[in-house]
């Protein structure tokens, strides 16, 4: 164990975009306290997937990685909050979240749904991608040696994660672990389109109901309107009932 | 007749099923799917249920859904049209959410469970509160008040059950209140500035207002404004919520209430900030308790009825349950184990098998315990894969050794037969501790629930010795049953009880009848053999944000990451091993 990660490509490219956007202490704590609700979410995941393997061996390894996860959400937290003790209140602002694909922990993974397998390349490839967003954060808070203490503390753990989830994965996939990263990636890629399409598709029907809301709308708006001026305030009889078999 | 009550797609989706009038199972698609407040279609619930009682589908009479979604989304759509043109910005967003399966649920359910759309039946919301409410109770003529946030239109409803003697039903709703004016709206925004989330936070609140004095009462009661005919309206120039999915409340309301609190902002009662906070809650409690008892008085004096049926998520609400009970005139109040929407799959079910298929009355057994079973052998199979020690006792034993530990200050993880239906562990699926130190509270709330230090344990004493300890008005036994009200704790008892004393010397109590949970109220009895005190600090079996455990897998997953020392299951006891297993671990990774 032990291996030593270091920011991706992507990220060393995003550095000054990084270094922005950790630079200002009231994003880096609502940050911090998101990660530790993303850590908290994936405790839990992987505490149901302990719970439904029937391999010894990884149900401890899961616990172990689930009471990791929670102590980061702690971690997390607590840096957040010390940060935000020190600021005045404000409303959250522009934090980058979209930037973290690895810090989504196991958010869009249906634990029940994955076999042992999958699920172990599905775990190696989210740490890795949280690994490397993490060293690239650790690098940009030269400014913040606290925070910074925070994921070294993380990022040891992290590699702890993608070893055991690499040895395990070969160990129960025996000679189909390399396919099965493969395939883990493909999900991957494929659940972040889906993303991606989901979130223009509401976008889009956003604004076609908008357009609607002010196109169709107005005369019936005044009716209603109409309608509930006349409407007695309290208590009014209560409705008839109409059949069960009636929707409505 | 075999009737399938779901509840579903707002929050704490359920299926239970009725088998010749007499609910056979019911259980929440949290417990199940291991997604807290799981509003999702309760596919794995019903399918539970099926398996359950060894039926196929094609086999149920009927279907009941617990609410007319064509009738719900009348009111979304009719609340977008009246706040035009401030709704520009929630409309898309409210269609979006009604316009999948919300409104498409009879082709939703026939699709899954492949029944004809003829016997798939819908009651009004408020209707499967009320039959929630009345027909699981042992009472055969009773009032009924239910109250929650909205269902269609209804926020609150008033009226009354009775059976005759032929065994006919008859639930009658005489009056109700419409949204947006709703109590449980009501607390529900001061939930949300509070910083607690909405539909799961109102507990917080109840128990942050023992720590306030309600010194804005008369700020609230401009909110909530009483009308001549008995009822209530909400002035609405203080909320958003009707307007916006965005925000409850609106600036009026900030710029009488202050600033809404950070959720990531620990409460700290020791500021003046944090004692604002529970000052707020206290007083939105306080005028919660009077309306409740204002209207429940009304009712008593209109119907006549000694009985009262109480329903809805406002339900939950254990200080007003007990206010109502010993201000309202109020013989006996009854109080659902799950009184908000999971157990309207139950309410649906009965309601149709009473009202709409006429089938005559008959007495529900008056106990939560229609969940999952939980198997003790899976239990020795796991702690044995993990190298801990178990131990299989026979009854008296294991009652002993278990009052030993709880005496030497263990804490307890108790899985006992079927799982609670509703949010509350009732000694099948509870955590337990010794009641006498306050600093077991503090180990509770720090090492295993994770949770704000202002929120309260709950005891459970034998239903014979609850006077003794709890100063319980006439009545206050049967609102224990299910922990529904909280009650004083004598003062005598208060040190000697003081984990599970709140800050205002009150406790929600858990009377706890040997019929009903015979095995739990054994162990009641051999803690008070073994300390001379028959009480036991009752939690639920769950870690923070997590649904209480259901099998003997999760049970123990919860044991592994928590501060329980001992975890029993039916005979079997697993005591925790605290060596230390990192390196272990590490060594094959």
């Amino acid at each position: 164990m032990g291996e030593v990660v270091g920011p991706s490509a992507l990220d060393r490219a995003l550095r000054p975009l990084h270094r922005w956007v950790w630079r200002d202490p009231q994003r880096c704590a609502r940050k911090l306290l998101r990660f530790a609700e993303t850590e908290a979410d994936g405790g839990r995941d992987l505490s149901r997937a302990a719970e439904l393997t029937n391999d010894p061996l990884l149900r401890r390894l899961y616990f172990r990685h689930a009471e990791d996860e929670l102590r980061h959400a702690a971690l997390f937290r607590e840096r957040g909050r010390a940060l935000l003790r020190g600021l005045p209140r404000a409303r959250a602002g522009f934090e980058a979240n979209w930037l973290a694909p690895g810090e989504r922990g196991l958010d869009d993974l249906r634990v029940d749904r994955e076999r042992d397998e999958s699920l172990l390349a599905f775990l190696h490839l989210s740490e890795k991608a949280a690994a490397q967003r993490f060293a690239m954060y650790r690098q940009v808070l030269g400014h913040d040696p606290a925070t910074r203490a925070v994921f070294d503390d993380v990022l040891h753990d992290e590699a702890f994660h993608m070893s055991y989830t690499h040895t395990q994965l070969a160990r129960v996939a025996a000679g189909r672990s390399r396919m099965r990263l493969w395939r883990a990636r493909i999900a991957r890629l494929w659940k972040a389109y889906l993303r991606a399409a989901a979130a223009l598709a509401s976008v889009v029907g956003t604004l076609l109901l908008r357009v609607q809301y002010f196109l169709l709308l107005p005369p019936f708006a005044l009716f209603a309107r109409r309608a509930w001026r006349r409407e007695p305030a309290g208590f009014v009889a209560a409705r008839r009932p109409s059949p069960l078999t009636s929707q409505y | 007749m075999r009737i399938l009550g779901i509840s579903a797609h707002y929050h704490d989706s359920a299926a239970a099923l009725v088998d010749g009038g007499v609910p056979v199972c019911a259980v929440q698609e949290e417990r199940l799917s291991r997604r807290k407040n799981d509003a999702a279609f309760p596919l794995l619930a019903i399918e539970w249920c099926l398996e359950r009682a060894g039926l196929e589908p094609e086999q149920l009479d009927a279907v009941v859904f617990y609410e007319k979604p064509m009738l719900k989304f009348e009111r979304i759509l009719t609340m977008a049209l009246r706040g035009f043109p401030r709704t520009w910005r929630s409309f898309p967003r409210a269609m979006k959410n009604s316009l999948g399966e919300k409104l498409w649920v009879k082709g939703i359910i026939a699709s899954h469970l492949g029944v004809p759309g003829r016997k798939i039946l819908f009651t009004e919301h408020h209707q499967a509160h009320a039959a929630a409410a009345f027909l699981t109770a042992p009472t055969r003529a009773a009032a009924i008040l239910t109250a929650d946030g909205v269902g269609e239109w209804a926020t609150l409803s008033v009226g009354r059950g009775a059976v005759d003697a032929e065994g006919r039903t008859k639930i009658e709703a005489m009056r109700e209140i419409r949204f947006p004016h709703s109590l449980g709206m009501l607390y529900s925004t001061f939930t949300a500035w509070l910083g607690f989330p909405v539909n799961e936070g109102e507990y917080k609140v109840m128990g942050l207002a023992a720590h306030g004095r309600p010194s804005l009462a008369a700020e609230v009661r401009k909110v909530l404004l009483r009308t001549p005919e008995g009822g209530f309206a909400l002035d609405l120039s203080w909320f958003d919520y009707h307007l916006s999915a965005r925000s409850s409340y609106s600036t009026k309301f900030l710029d009488a209430f202050g600033a809404a609190r950070d959720p990531w902002d620990p409460i700290d009662l020791s500021t003046e900030r944090g004692r604002h906070y529970a000052d707020v809650a206290a007083s939105v409690q306080r005028v919660l308790e009077d309306t409740l008892v204002d209207l429940a008085s009304a009712l008593r004096a209109e119907t006549g009825l000694p009985d009262l049926c109480l329903g809805g998520g406002v339900a939950l609400n254990g200080c007003a349950n007990a206010r109502i009970l010993r201000e309202s005139g109020f013989e006996r109040v009854f109080v659902p184990p799950a009184p908000g929407d999971a157990g309207c799959a139950l309410g649906a079910a009965l309601y149709a098998d009473r009202v709409h298929f006429a089938n005559p009355w008959r007495e529900v057994p008056d106990h939560p315990f229609w969940g999952p079973e939980a198997e003790p052998a899976d239990l020795s199979r796991l702690a044995g894969e993990d190298g801990l020690p178990s131990e299989r006792f026979a009854e008296p034993e294991l009652l002993a050794r278990v009052a030993d530990e709880l005496y030497a200050g263990r804490i307890v993880g108790w899985v006992d037969g079927p799982s609670e239906f509703g949010p509350r562990a009732l000694g099948h699926r509870s955590i337990l501790a010794a009641p006498h130190d306050a600093a077991m509270r503090d180990k509770l709330n720090r090492s295993i629930k994770f949770r704000e230090e202002f929120r309260p344990f709950a005891p459970a004493v034998p239903i014979e010795a609850a006077s003794r300890y709890f100063d319980l008005p006439a009545g206050g036994e049967r609102l224990g049953r299910f922990m529904s009200g909280v009650f004083p704790v004598r003062p005598e008892w208060r040190d000697r009880l003081a984990a599970v004393t709140h800050v205002d010397g009150t406790a929600r109590v858990q009377t706890v009848e040997r019929g009903m949970a015979p095995r739990f109220h054994a162990l009641l009895e051999a803690v008070g053999r073994r300390t001379g005190l028959p009480v036991l600090l009752n939690t639920s079996f769950n870690l923070a944000g997590e649904p209480i455990v259901n099998r003997a897998a999760e049970a123990y997953s919860t044991f592994r990451r928590s501060g329980i020392d001992l975890l029993v299951c039916g005979p079997v006891l697993v005591p925790k091993k605290r060596a230390a297993q990192r390196g272990a671990e590490e060594a094959v990774a």
